[in-house]
């Protein structure tokens, strides 16, 4: 996030800002926490972890500015640092290959012809919810950020420390990964239209 | 592929393809008027209208299912008793 220099708050204005403008947020922070980790338990120590951090960092956090991403980026890096490194299967994700993807003139080319408006409509259960843990992290992580919380890709690169064009690419691959995703569901309920 | 009027504009200076008006949109780093532009166009242009549809809706699914867990009343009980314990030190 920006580098702003610290802040000179008294205790009651940390608490201030604690209780008004990161608070607020903790619903958001705790969805984020438990799809990153898919664990309800897990997703609880990484929200309150990071709340602790924020706490603890209150000075760098400039009141009236963007509450919500500094709070993301803090939970990002947490789960970087303390969950990502024990999870079962840490992912990594080509850059190389999703950089080559989107600057292909393939770019254009329909991944998922077979999908359609009313396969989706029907899909009424957990499919949507197990595409998008089924991504991984690092694509569940941008539409995570861009179509449930609406970051615009300045925060979203702020927030990742990634450039905006990186995230342009990222989302722009995501999307279709997540197409793909549904696209098998959408085949296993009978929709194979293609 | 957008007509000359397109506000859609790369910043190589060209215009941008369908694709890539859509991919804005869906993302929101659209301006009204490249909204209001995006609107009319994919009222005579059936593929983005298409693919706008069939990604709204994928859209509207996420939201509706994935972000619904209320947080635990413990972790924000804890949070809070863990920062009064900090204060109180």
């Amino acid at each position: 996030m920006e580098e702003t220099p610290h802040q000179q708050y008294s205790e009651k204005e940390k608490q201030d800002v604690f209780n008004h403008e990161f608070m607020p947020h903790i619903r958001s922070m705790y969805n984020f926490g438990y799809r990153l980790t898919l664990d309800q338990d897990d997703a609880k120590d990484l929200v309150q972890d990071t709340y602790l951090k924020a706490y603890r960092f209150i000075e760098s956090f400039q009141r009236g500015t963007n509450a919500k991403a500094w709070l993301f980026r803090i939970l990002k890096n947490s789960f970087i640092n303390d969950y990502r490194k024990k999870s079962k299967e840490p992912s990594k994700v080509d850059y190389q290959e999703v950089e080559t993807y989107y600057n292909s003139e393939d770019v254009d080319r329909q991944i998922t012809p077979d999908l359609r408006v009313e396969s989706l409509k029907d899909m009424i259960g957990d499919e949507i919810s197990n595409a998008l843990n089924s991504l991984d992290v690092d694509f569940k992580t941008v539409i995570i950020l861009s179509d449930l919380e609406g970051f615009k890709y300045e925060e979203m690169a702020k927030i990742l420390d990634i450039p905006i064009g990186t995230v342009r690419s990222r989302l722009h691959r995501a999307r279709n990964l997540l197409k793909e995703k549904l696209s098998e569901y959408a085949k296993t309920m009978g929709y194979n239209k293609a | 592929m957008a007509d000359l009027n397109s506000p859609f504009i790369k910043s190589d200076g060209t215009k941008c393809t369908c694709m890539e008006m859509l991919q804005q949109m869906l993302d929101t780093e659209v301006t009204e008027e490249q909204r209001e532009y995006f609107k009319k166009h994919i009222d005579h242009c059936l593929p983005c209208y298409k693919s706008y549809d069939l990604e709204m809706t994928i859209k509207e699914l996420l939201k509706s299912k994935c972000c619904g867990n209320d947080v635990p009343a413990e972790v924000i009980d804890q949070i809070k008793s863990q920062i009064n314990q900090k204060i109180s030190f």
